[in-house]
């Protein structure tokens, strides 16, 4: 029973399954469908309100946990079934189709968690001592990888969720360095995901029924 | 009294768009748009008044705060948001009759689209309201963030294969570039996150850090002002991050491209200042002064040859609205308590003429049914005389030819950029100033001065030029006189920006 409140031990949680949001983000580079993009968007939303929860226990603040119940609504159920009722509406079933290929994706969202872990180096002080302080690199990394996969997408639903990824890199940053930012702005930024996913869905839907096609590199006739 | 003020300013926003959105026929839509800003534009006045009296404002322990920077801010959008109401009835009836909305016999099409519209603008409004006077940086960001949300189905109005592409631009560049802001604004809670403890909401109260600025974390604020740069100047247009500037003004209607380039940057802006003002304090001026200066100088620099080559003139204006944004940026870098007046005056005066623009395209649009300069061939002028006199005068105005106010705000930029040593920005912003100049009226005066061609002369418009004639003879009066209290505003906000 000691080690539940064992700090070294909460640590240690919150390191493995900031490795495993990590994974998660490389696996969403790698995967080639849409339909698992949108499930691992969830599983790696889980991840984080788990994180959330797990420094809320360790560190005794109970505001947290209102975040990471509010991220378990938000982004693991609301988001990903709204996602997935917008595909079976339009009928898709199309791969994803990256610009630069799977293998090199990957390679590439390997050099950008090195870059990760040396931008967080810069904020690591050795007095500091506390939960979270490897996630940071993950976070960093997350956001990076992030802007890597929406550059690399045609496909408008998946940019959507590589900017929602993005933002889950945010979150974790925020956890990581300052327990989670205040509730107010929690709810605040959490509000606006929730309407951001459901204005790009209908952007999303929009543009596929213009253009028969998600496909944004169609998207260039206003130049200049 | 004040904290009334406060709550009535964000109240009846929200109040119009409920009854626009319940109400079932076009005039009781429109009439509620046009109260509900009329009274937005009297709230933001006495707000205005009240800061003169008491500099600051604030309510709920600070969570509401307001300063003469935000006081001026609100009273701009508010007169964008009046000026844009009172245009938009005659602008979207004519649309309505001219089978823009699409052809649906009954109506209910229509009826449909102007509630979308007549809902969606007050929200805009609401949220860059909101923005203004969240003291909280975080609430600041969500509303900036909000302010995005409200207007891409505004910019997809017309839901043209280009309005969707517009869209599509803006919602994925804004939202990557706000996503940055965010993690500005985090990693500014945490440079003071020991100073005010972690759990606290007023640890990212801006009046809060802005006491404590000196002891902030240098190295992590000199990050988040980098963050911050980046994420609010997308929203400001500034380059590299500009590119979703031109379509989106130039595919959403009239009303909501003017409340976009001259309301929404202004907030932009102001999200962009409330941070140098902390960075400054925290880290000296010199290191956010650089990086302001370089965004704002190459936004001038590579507005001037998409300016001389468009052909598309609601582009043009967007690629002038993106050369202020750099005028505006290279003021705050300049910084200086001239620096910063020029800034708040240039930020007054632009606001006034851009939307003046921006009305005066559109009906040139309606009348021509155009976008090209080509297809018009000059004698706006004579098709239709008012408008093109007050396209005209805006025009002149926004290139800065005296005795408009435009000449008077650059002219106090470039002396305090002489006077503060930055001499190579000073002699770069007249060059680029130059380049601006002859591109705008090269291509203006082609369009507007002529002979008529074949087109007729355009019917009697009373909504859309009688809101243009008021905002013409403010925009012309201002320029030779600034109600004493407007100054007294401007100058107090210049003075909250450089801190003295």
């Amino acid at each position: 029973m000691m080690h539940i409140l064992d700090l070294q031990f909460g640590e240690r949680i919150v390191t493995l399954m900031a490795a495993l949001v990590l994974v998660l983000q490389i696996a969403m580079v790698a995967q080639r469908w849409i339909v698992l993009h949108i499930r691992i968007f969830a599983a790696q939303s889980f991840c984080l309100a788990m994180i959330a929860a797990t420094i809320a226990w360790f560190n005794h603040a109970p505001h947290i946990y209102i975040a990471a119940a509010l991220t378990l609504v938000v982004k693991v159920i609301l988001v990903p079934i709204l996602f997935e009722r917008l595909m079976v509406k339009m009928e898709i079933h199309e791969e994803i189709e990256p610009f630069v290929n799977v293998p090199i994706s990957v390679l590439i969202a390997g050099g950008l968690t090195l870059v990760g872990y040396v931008v967080a180096e810069s904020f690591y002080k050795p007095d500091e001592t506390g939960l979270g302080h490897n996630a940071l690199a993950v976070a960093i990394s997350l956001f990076l990888i992030g802007f890597f996969t929406m550059i690399n997408r045609r496909k408008a639903l998946t940019q959507v969720l590589a900017l929602l990824s993005l933002e889950n890199g945010l979150f974790l940053a925020a956890i990581s360095l300052t327990y989670g930012m205040p509730l107010i702005v929690e709810l605040g930024i959490l509000f606006d995901v929730l309407v951001a996913a459901m204005v790009m869905g209908i952007l999303v839907y929009r543009i596929r029924e213009t253009f028969e096609s998600m496909d944004v590199s169609l998207l260039r006739r206003l130049r200049g | 009294m004040d904290r009334l003020l406060l709550i009535a300013l964000l109240l009846i926003p929200i109040a119009t768009a409920v009854a626009s959105f319940v109400a079932r026929r076009r005039a009781v839509m429109e009439l509620a748009n046009l109260a509900g800003f009329a009274a937005v534009f009297v709230v933001a006045i006495a707000l205005g008044a009240q800061v003169l009296d008491f500099k600051t404002v604030s309510i709920a322990n600070g969570f509401f705060y307001a300063d003469a920077l935000s006081a001026l801010v609100i009273l701009l959008t508010a007169s964008v948001a009046l000026i844009c109401a009172t245009y938009s009835i005659g602008y979207l009836r004519s649309d309505e009759q001219s089978g823009e909305l699409g052809d649906d016999a009954t109506g209910k099409e229509q009826l449909a689209l102007l509630r979308m519209y007549y809902t969606l603008t007050p929200l805009f409004v609401f949220s860059m309201l909101f923005m203004a006077v969240a003291n909280n940086l975080g609430v600041m960001w969500a509303a900036m963030e909000a302010t995005t949300l409200a207007s891409i189905f505004l910019v997809t109005f017309y839901g043209k294969v280009n309005s969707l592409e517009a869209a599509w631009k803006y919602a994925m560049i804004g939202g990557v570039g706000l996503s940055m802001a965010l993690f500005g604004t985090l990693v500014a809670y945490y440079a003071g996150h020991n100073l005010t403890g972690s759990a606290a909401i007023s640890g990212l109260n801006w009046s809060v850090l802005a006491q404590h600025a000196a002891q902030l974390d240098k190295t992590s604020m000199r990050l988040a002002f980098v963050l911050i740069l980046m994420g609010y100047g997308t929203k400001a247009g500034l380059v590299p991050m500009h590119t979703w500037k031109p379509d989106a003004y130039s595919q959403a209607p009239v009303p909501t491209a003017a409340l976009l380039s001259t309301a929404m940057m202004n907030c932009a802006l102001y999200g962009l200042i409330r941070f140098y003002i902390l960075t400054s304090r925290c880290v000296g001026a010199q290191y956010p002064s650089r990086l302001l200066l370089l965004f704002g100088l190459l936004s001038m620099g590579i507005a001037i040859p998409f300016v001389l080559v468009q052909t598309h003139y609601r582009r043009l204006l967007a690629y002038s609205t993106i050369d202020h944004a750099g005028i505006m940026t290279t003021a705050l870098g300049i910084g200086g308590i001239l620096g910063s007046f020029g800034l708040m005056l240039h930020m007054t005066f632009h606001t006034l003429a851009k939307t003046l623009l921006f009305l005066g395209a559109g009906n040139i649009y309606q009348h021509f049914r155009t976008n090209q300069f080509a297809d018009i061939k000059g004698g706006v002028l004579r098709a239709m005389p008012l408008t093109g006199v007050i396209f005209l005068l805006a025009m002149l105005a926004i290139v800065g030819v005296p005795p408009f106010g435009l000449f008077q705000s650059e002219f106090i930029i470039l002396r305090a950029a002489f006077e503060g040593g930055h001499l190579f920005a000073g002699v770069l912003f007249v060059l680029f100033g130059v380049g601006v100049f002859v591109g705008l009226l090269l291509h203006v005066i082609g369009m507007v001065l002529g002979p008529r061609g074949d087109a007729p002369v355009a019917p009697p418009r009373p909504w859309r030029n009688g809101s243009m004639l008021a905002l013409a003879i403010v925009l012309v009066v201002i320029g030779f006189w600034v109600p004493a209290p407007v100054f007294e505003l401007i100058r107090n906000a210049a003075q909250v920006v450089s801190g003295q």
